[in-house]
């Protein structure tokens, strides 16, 4: 297989279904006639002129884009998963339109797209400015975009669920669908498209040079933090174009480039040029496929997130083909904070904290009058209090142990067990729940929740027995579950069903649907699960160091990795079915123990466990105060929280 | 907490003096109910009944609209997670819930008895499900007679409209809702809007598929090749109305090109009774002032 003869499949396939659409659309000449000359008075060339045609150049042209950024991202983050969302342009570009909507709709009127251009550009300047002192050096500069991410899209999230119906629209977007009503996107993106190639074409030869370690580059004289920066703002303007012509679509500029280089094209130059080819055919086709199934379902298809579903099990068949570096991708993240001289007295000081909180969100709460204490064993307001203040803690710890344990096994500080894919797995058949039984209740719920994360688990573990469970492979698998969740999220919430409300509220990750009985199991296999890691800790100081290193000092590594996997899959399912897929705690708790000292692996899980409830407890305080009497889910105000202590601790770093 | 007894006893004491002074009012006050849905809460209004608490007040008041809902009301927050302990001090006699919050009964039952209703589901004939609960939820309030009085005043309002565009020529209609400049919501079989169109004997144009609440989302060149008189329900979303002027799709539909398209205030599109009548309303409205249906 050529990257030529790869493209040359695409384009026949493309210009296939092209006439089958044109056939249904009214007749293959007349298509073309309608190209050439314009649309004559019948509603069947109209529709071609305006929409069918405007709609192909679109697809082939955003799909280019978003291949070329994902390349230019690989490249210079040297990471073969970045991706052109990587750095958080989506999701500021999303924010953006969504406060513009809120509270200044003139600005709308403008044009859509300049308002998400802004939006993009100012949380790519974040990502910059938090990484800058780290000459953006790749793993920070993908932490960064990371927390960025996550922080954007909890602000987005909560905008959403308090707007819902005037943010409708926005969801569309959200979903990247390439419909056109005239050639205003197409003639906005070539010339950008133009643009950006040519910048990336002049930085061609400094780019290459990337593939080799700092010490190297800097060597042969080239100024490495102006070089990515440049590279990296090419990217993120392609990016931004798209994204703001047709909202967010996933799969292609991650999947075109790794597919290009599967194919052969190894030089810079060669992937630059195939793997955009590559992805104007690659979202053409898909766009035309998928448009033959218009009109079937009472719904929209938006094709970025179909495009990213369908994708989803290609980017599995893929993984085990990808260049990883040697050791991980992402090596050095451990470096982050120093050791504290007395971890125990740090970890005592916090549970005194963790106490006080626990107080506090169980006694004073607001209520119709203002602020109220109440006093503790006021049994009727406890009832609704109590529950969710042991829900939010117990979660809260197993997601920070769960976190801990992947992130020592993969030695990747961006692992986290959001991005395993287990809880990805459980939300996508709750989803298929509420909408396809009639009414299911809570304990269902429950129950297909751990059937998707049993499933996930067990493909997770079919996948990757070959490889012996390598964690960079498992990670990447993770990484392709959870594209498909978010693939789902968008195509569900697109439709505009009103039941996506109940979707969208369990997915923002609240304690609000825990009784007393869900809290005290939560709590109990919360400890349970806890204390199971605790007699492993010898494995957590030792897999970090490396599979060889581990199997010298006697570790038998695959199977301690499966123990390690199973334990991290069960907190994982737990914490899920209680505070949804989206705290992002697992993520943030063991960087927070880090950052504050705690180093070897036992007062590491200690310290997280206790990071994790003190941040879950408080999160779920603030959410129940800040709006009453609507309520934040505690699991955006845990990313709200815990993004912002995370990026205060890049800027230290 | 040992002053709830007294106050609730204060407030249905004062609710009686009320209910005693209101003139040519001999009944009893209703119970006091709350409700998480708009729909059942458009329909408590429209029998005449204050709810206690609704959830998104002021969601309310910019979606739904009419009827109005009175200052008086408490806001119980987010629709699908209401705040439990505003709801129990509220301590209403019934809480009323559609089928979508279904969930939440086992824990709103210990606040007090829960009532659910379904609208808007799989395989069931709207209208008649809108006289349903209707009917029900006037038992369940004491008020029969109020609900069996909006049937009938619904009823004569679509008499009365049928009446006004009776012996005209009204060409097919496309009722769309625009979510942004190139994707709208086409309704038809299941909604709230086809249900009025069946009572006036009016024609929707639109040929294809519809979910469970009436609706089906399109991109705009959907519409393209449909021949009717295309109605859009506002609101649009912000700079959509600028970004048609120049959209080459959307001037070319018949409908635009022949200006003869209706637009219409918002009206809450998954309500029941009393959306429905003023749908009714604005439609005819929209359709006696327009242009002459002759005309082309």
């Amino acid at each position: 297989m050529t990257p030529a003869r790869a493209c040359g499949l695409f384009a026949v396939a493309l210009v296939g279904l092209a006439f089958a659409g044109l056939h249904a659309g009214g007749g293959i000449a007349e298509g073309v006639s309608v190209l050439a000359a314009g649309p004559g008075a019948d509603q069947a060339s109209l529709a071609l002129f305006f929409a069918w045609w405007p709609r192909l150049a679109t697809a082939l042209l955003a799909g280019g884009a978003l291949a070329l950024a994902g390349v230019l991202m690989q490249q210079i983050l040297r990471n073969p998963i970045a991706a052109p969302t990587t750095l958080g342009v989506a999701s500021g570009a999303n924010l953006a339109l969504m406060v513009a909507t809120l509270m200044a709709p003139g600005l709308l009127g403008a044009g859509r797209e300049w308002v998400a251009m802004i939006g993009g550009g100012l949380s790519m300047a974040l990502v910059f400015a938090l990484a800058w002192r780290q000459a953006l050096a790749p793993v920070v500069v993908v932490l960064a975009g990371l927390v960025v991410n996550l922080y954007f899209g909890a602000l987005g999230m909560v905008l959403l669920l308090f707007h819902q119906e005037a943010l409708k629209g926005l969801l569309i977007w959200g979903a990247g669908s390439l419909a056109q009503t005239g050639w205003g996107g197409a003639a906005f993106l070539a010339p950008r498209l133009l643009l950006g190639g040519a910048l990336a074409w002049l930085l061609l030869r400094a780019l290459t040079v990337l593939a080799l370690d700092d010490a190297s580059v800097r060597s042969l004289g080239i100024p490495l933090r102006r070089l990515r920066l440049a590279g990296l703002a090419v990217a993120v303007f392609l990016t931004a174009s798209v994204v703001s012509t047709v909202g967010i679509i996933g799969f292609v500029g991650l999947a075109a480039p790794n597919l290009a280089y599967l194919a052969g094209a190894r030089r810079l130059g060669q992937r630059l040029v195939w793997s955009t080819l590559l992805g104007a055919l690659l979202l053409a086709t898909t766009d035309l496929l998928l448009q033959r199934f218009a009109g079937v379902l009472p719904t929209l298809i938006p094709t970025g997130s179909t495009t990213a579903a369908l994708g989803a099990p290609l980017l599995l068949w893929l993984i085990p083909r990808l260049r990883l570096g040697g050791g991980t991708a992402a090596a050095g993240g451990h470096g982050i904070g120093r050791r504290h001289p007395a971890p125990a007295r740090l970890a005592v000081m916090i549970a005194v904290a963790l106490a006080a909180g626990v107080v506090f969100a169980l006694c004073l709460g607001r209520a119709t009058g203002g602020w109220a204490w109440t006093a503790p064993f006021d049994w009727g307001v406890l009832q609704w209090r109590a529950p969710r203040v042991i829900a939010a803690a117990a979660s809260g710890v197993m997601l920070a142990v769960a976190g801990t344990l992947i992130q020592r096994v993969t030695a990747n500080p961006m692992a986290s067990p959001e991005v395993l894919g287990i809880s990805g797995g459980s939300a996508i058949a709750l989803m298929a729940a509420i909408f396809l039984l009639p009414a299911p209740g809570g304990v269902t719920l429950v129950a297909v929740g751990t059937l998707g994360a049993l499933a996930v688990l067990a493909a997770l573990i079919a996948l990757n027995h070959r490889s012996g469970l390598r964690p960079d492979r498992l990670l990447l698998s993770g990484v392709a579950v959870t594209a498909l969740f978010d693939a789902v999220r968008g195509i569900v919430l697109a439709g505009g069903d009103p039941r996506a409300q109940r979707v969208l509220a369990w997915l923002s990750g609240s304690t609000y649907y825990v009784d007393l009985t869900g809290a005290a199991t939560v709590a109990a296999l919360a400890v349970v699960l806890g204390l199971a890691s605790w007699p492993l800790v010898r494995w957590l100081e030792l897999l970090p160091l490396g599979a060889s290193t581990a199997q010298a000092l006697g570790v038998a590594v695959r199977r301690a990795r499966l123990v390690l996997l199973l334990l991290v899959a069960g907190l994982t399912a737990c914490a899920t079915l209680v505070v949804g897929p989206l705290s992002f705690v697992g993520l943030l708790a063991p960087h927070m123990a880090r950052l504050l000292g705690f180093a070897r692996a036992r007062a590491h899980l200690a310290g997280a466990a206790l990071c994790g409830a003190t941040l879950m407890v408080l999160a779920d305080w603030v959410a129940r105060q800040l709006l009453f009497p609507q309520e934040v889910p505690a699991g955006l105000v845990a990313s709200l929280l815990g993004g912002a202590y995370f990026m205060w601790g890049l800027r230290r770093l | 907490m040992a002053d709830r007894p007294l106050r609730v006893t204060v407030a249905l004491m004062l609710l009686a003096v009320i209910v005693v002074l209101a003139p040519g009012r001999g009944r009893a006050a209703p119970p006091a109910v709350a409700t998480v849905d708009w729909t059942l809460a458009e329909t408590l209004l429209g029998l005449g009944v204050t709810p206690l608490a609704v959830a998104q007040v002021d969601a309310y008041r910019a979606w739904v609209s009419e009827p109005r809902l009175p200052d008086s009301v408490a806001d119980l927050g987010l629709r699908m997670q209401p705040n439990m302990e505003r709801l129990a001090r509220l301590a209403p006699d019934r809480i009323l819930i559609s089928r979508m919050f279904t969930s939440l009964t086992p824990r709103l039952e210990r606040i007090a008895p829960v009532s659910e209703f379904a609208l808007y589901t799989p395989d069931s004939d709207t209208w008649e499900q809108m006289l349903a609960l209707t009917r029900r939820l006037g038992t369940l309030v004491d008020r029969e007679a109020a609900a069996e009085r909006l049937i009938r005043r619904t009823r004569e309002v679509f008499a009365d409209c049928r009446g006004r565009i009776a012996g005209r020529d009204v060409r097919p209609l496309l009722m769309v809702q625009f979510m942004d400049a190139r994707h709208v919501r086409v309704f038809g079989e299941n909604g709230l809007y086809q249900v009025v169109l069946d009572r006036l004997g009016l024609h929707n144009a639109w040929p294809g598929p519809t979910n469970y609440w009436g609706f089906s989302l399109v991109g705009l060149e959907a519409l393209a090749g449909i021949d009717a008189r295309i109605v859009v329900i506002e609101p649009f979303p912000a700079g959509v109305e600028r970004a048609l002027a120049d959209n080459g799709l959307w001037q070319s539909l018949p409908s635009v090109a022949r200006g003869d398209v209706v637009r219409l205030p918002p009206v809450w599109s998954f309500g029941a009774l009393p959306s429905a009548r003023r749908f009714a309303r604005y439609l005819v409205d929209a359709l006696d002032h327009g242009q002459p249906e002759d005309a082309h």
